[in-house]
């Protein structure tokens, strides 16, 4: 290092920071971890909030796919009830007719 | 087994604000931009300390990053047109007359008018005494490039130097 790079070295020495510098950082700090945890609590609300409303949706579909369970289930014992009904009607008509025929002859 | 590092971020701030803001005043000579540049390189310490390994790891992010901070600050001021280097010459003239070095007193003010790459190799050098794979490392480039940036900065800085010894000598 010659007497020009010395001179050099003995500028370029730290310069002082502002004395407010430090100030400035620490309470841009605590404002944005203020912010930052303000946006966390927000994102778990919106998490929250997101699961509750998906809950509900499946919850009613859930729900009415169920109740068309039921009904379905309900149409068709009506239909085999019907069909039972016929069927018994039919026999004792068939039984009628059967005794009919047998008289006449 | 070694105790893990645990960083005081307002110690940290304590310990190498001046090294900071120096950095990004000499790059910029701006005081109101570098101290801009300051706050906003602790504040990206604070929420990156978890990854900072001990304090020659912190050190050398806050040099890093206040030098690439102060370089995203003179692109965005070239692009806006805005004439820095105004405020850095009365101040580090005044200073450093103070201190009683002649020729250093203008030495800050000619490094200012060194081309930015040349400027931030020099800084690192003298204000740092950072060596050039260092300086490499710090600004992620090549050695060479480095170098040359150190030889040329030095070589323009004496010229400089010189030139305005000899206009003082004949006034």
């Amino acid at each position: 290092m010659d007497e020009f790079e010395g001179e050099l070295s003995e500028a370029m020495t730290l310069r002082p920071a502002p004395p407010s510098l430090k100030n400035k950082i620490m309470q841009r700090r605590w404002r944005e971890r203020a912010e930052r945890q303000r946006r966390r609590v927000a994102w778990w609300r919106r998490i929250a909030a997101a699961i509750v409303l998906a809950g509900a949706v499946g919850g009613g579909f859930a729900w009415r796919y169920r109740q068309q369970q039921r009904k379905g289930e309900e149409a068709r014992q009506q239909v085999l009830t019907a069909l039972r009904i016929t069927n018994h009607a039919l026999n004792v008509m068939n039984a009628q007719l059967q005794q009919n025929n047998q008289q006449e002859q | 087994m070694a105790v893990p590092w645990k960083p005081d971020f307002e110690q940290l701030v304590d310990e190498h604000q001046a090294m900071v803001f120096s950095l990004a005043l000499r790059m910029t000579g701006d005081r109101g931009l570098a101290e801009e540049i300051a706050q906003d390189v602790f504040l990206e310490l604070d929420r990156n300390l978890r990854k900072i390994e001990s304090e020659q790891h912190a050190v050398n992010w806050l040099r890093r990053v206040a030098m690439s901070r102060s370089a995203d600050a003179l692109r965005r001021r070239r692009v806006q047109g805005v004439h820095l280097w105004v405020e850095l010459d009365e101040g580090a003239g005044a200073r450093s007359e103070k201190s009683g070095s002649p020729l250093g007193a203008r030495l800050e003010r000619l490094l200012a008018t060194l081309p930015e790459a040349q400027r931030a190799a020099l800084v690192l050098r003298y204000q740092e005494e950072l060596t050039p794979e260092e300086i490499a490392e710090t600004l992620n480039a090549p050695l060479a490039t480095v170098k040359s940036h150190l030889q040329r900065g030095l070589k323009l800085l004496r010229a400089k130097a010189e030139s305005l010894r000899e206009f003082v000598r004949g006034d």
